[in-house]
Order: C-alpha cells, then structure tokens, then sequence
C-alpha cells in the first residue's frame, strides 16, 4: 500500500480530473445560460437555478459550523476537574506489578499521583 | 494537630461595578428614548439592584478556606460577598491524600489542589475527586505551599497520637 505513482492511478485521476472539469463546466452552464435557450435545445427537465446559489452557500455554512461544533464536541469531552478520569483509567487501574530484580532496568508502570506529587514538591535534603 | 489555610480572592473593583451599571443604565435609557416607556427607566433600576445581590449573594466568593484537623477531618468553607458561609466536611476515614492535579480546563492546562477520596472496596483506589480553590484559583507557587502544609497534618494521622 505504498504511496508510489501507478498506471492505474495515473488513469484514475485523469478521469477524475476530466470528470471534474466537465461537471464545473456543467454547473456553469446551467446557472449562467438563460432558461429560454436551454429550452429552446429541448434540455427542459433541469433543478430550479435558485439552487445553483443555495447550494455553495449552505455549504459555506456547514463548514462554518463544522468549525464551531469541533471546538464544542472537544470541550464537551474534555473530562471535568471533579473526575477520576484526570488522575486514572481502565489501563491504569488494572496493571500487575513485576517484581523488583536487581540491578535491572525497573518495569513501565503507571506511577500513582501521590507518590508523584511527594517527589515533585516535598524535595527530601 | 490541625491547621487552616485561606486564599483570598479579589474584592469586588468599583470600577467594574460602575462600568457594569452604567452599561445596564445606558442601554436602558436607549430604549426609553425608543419607546418612550417610563417603565424601562424604573425596570432598568429594579434589575441591577436584584442583579447586584443575587451576584454578591451567590456567585462572589471572597475566602475560600481549607481546616485540616489530622484527627478529624478535612472542612472547606467558602465565604462569599454577602457573608454567606457554605462549609463542607469531609471525616478523615475517607480522605486518602490531598494532591496537586494538572488537568485541561477551557483551553488552558490549570494546576488545582485535589482532595482523594478512598474506595471502600479497593485501598490502591480513588473512589473521588474534590478539587478545591476553584473560584481563586491559586498558582502554583501558592498551591506548593498549601500542599506541603497539608501534608505535614497528614503525615500525623498515620503514627498513632503520644499521651502527654
């Protein structure tokens, strides 16, 4: 799954490019060119061009609001200071010790706060 | 033995007190001279005085404090503007340490002095958390000393009292 150039890729996004092209020059068309002369060329069965400028500005809107739903679901989920969530977790609450070998290297672990706190701000002389 | 600590908050600025009612004024005599109301002025009047207690009341706290009593008990009392003291206990039997915690708050990592409460079925464990200070929130230069204070009286608890 390497992210080298392949002939496929290279067909995939060449049609990709051309397809997107001649959607642009489609949408153009229909928002710009006046009803009567589509009309004219039998093309009768088209959406109303009021959404040719609804649906770029929804759009926007989403986008917008993406941003600030974002912000808001990232604060929501952020744990309260009142939780054990800030200090613990499942993982944490779960772990074996090893025992302690001599001169060896001490196992990962999960050090409880208060020990954690003895060693920060009560320095021992 | 026992011990209190106090962190005060800021007293209520005059400055932000009449920017405050001068704003709640303005804005009223703006509607008044849109809708010709008398009422609006009088209202206007009626809110920041209501607004002004209730505020002083119930959301101004300008002591919190922290009684450590390594026999007892923990109590936390915060007295607000108004003179109105809301005090909590917590008995010794269920306080497992009382710590410094870093935890993320409005977008902001905070430094905030925790009460652990014990789990009566796991002794590792932390059944809860009460974070104290929270309306001064007090740096960490502040919370260092109320800490090593706190654990001086906790370390009494373990080593049963002497009989004098």
């Amino acid at each position: 799954n390497s992210p080298a150039p392949l002939p496929e890729r290279a067909i995939y996004g060449f049609a990709l490019f051309l397809g997107s092209w001649f959607g642009f020059i489609l949408y153009l068309i229909w928002a710009y060119v006046p009803e009567t002369w589509l009309f004219s060329l039998g093309l009768t069965y088209w959406p109303q061009k009021y959404w040719a400028v609804a649906v770029p500005v929804y759009l926007l809107v989403a986008v917008a609001i993406g941003y600030i739903l974002l912000f808001g679901m990232n604060m929501m989920s952020t744990a309260p200071l009142n939780s054990t969530h800030t200090i613990t977790d499942n993982f944490a609450k779960k772990q074996q010790q090893k025992k302690f070998q001599e001169e060896a290297i001490p196992a990962l672990r999960d050090i409880p706060i208060s020990e954690v706190n003895r060693m920060f701000f009560l320095p021992e002389k | 033995s026992c011990r209190e600590l106090a962190v005060r908050g800021p007293r209520l600025q005059l400055r932000s007190l009449s920017a405050a009612t001068s704003a709640v004024w303005l804005a009223a005599y703006g509607l008044f001279a849109i809708s010709e109301n008398s009422m609006v002025l009088s209202a206007a009047i009626f809110i920041t005085l209501i607004g002004l207690i209730i505020y002083l009341h119930f959301v101004k706290i300008d002591q919190e404090s922290l009684l450590v009593i390594s026999s007892l008990g923990i109590q936390v009392t915060s007295s607000y503007a108004s003179g109105k003291e809301s005090t909590t206990f917590i008995e010794m039997g269920q306080v497992k340490d009382v710590v410094i915690n870093e935890a993320i708050h409005m977008q902001k990592v905070i430094y905030y002095l925790c009460i652990l409460l014990q789990d009566p079925e796991d002794p590792q464990g932390v059944s809860e958390v009460v974070p104290l200070f929270q309306s001064s929130k007090p740096r960490l230069d502040c919370l260092i000393e109320v800490y090593k204070s706190c654990q001086e009286i906790l370390e009494q608890r373990k080593t049963p009292p002497q009989s004098s």
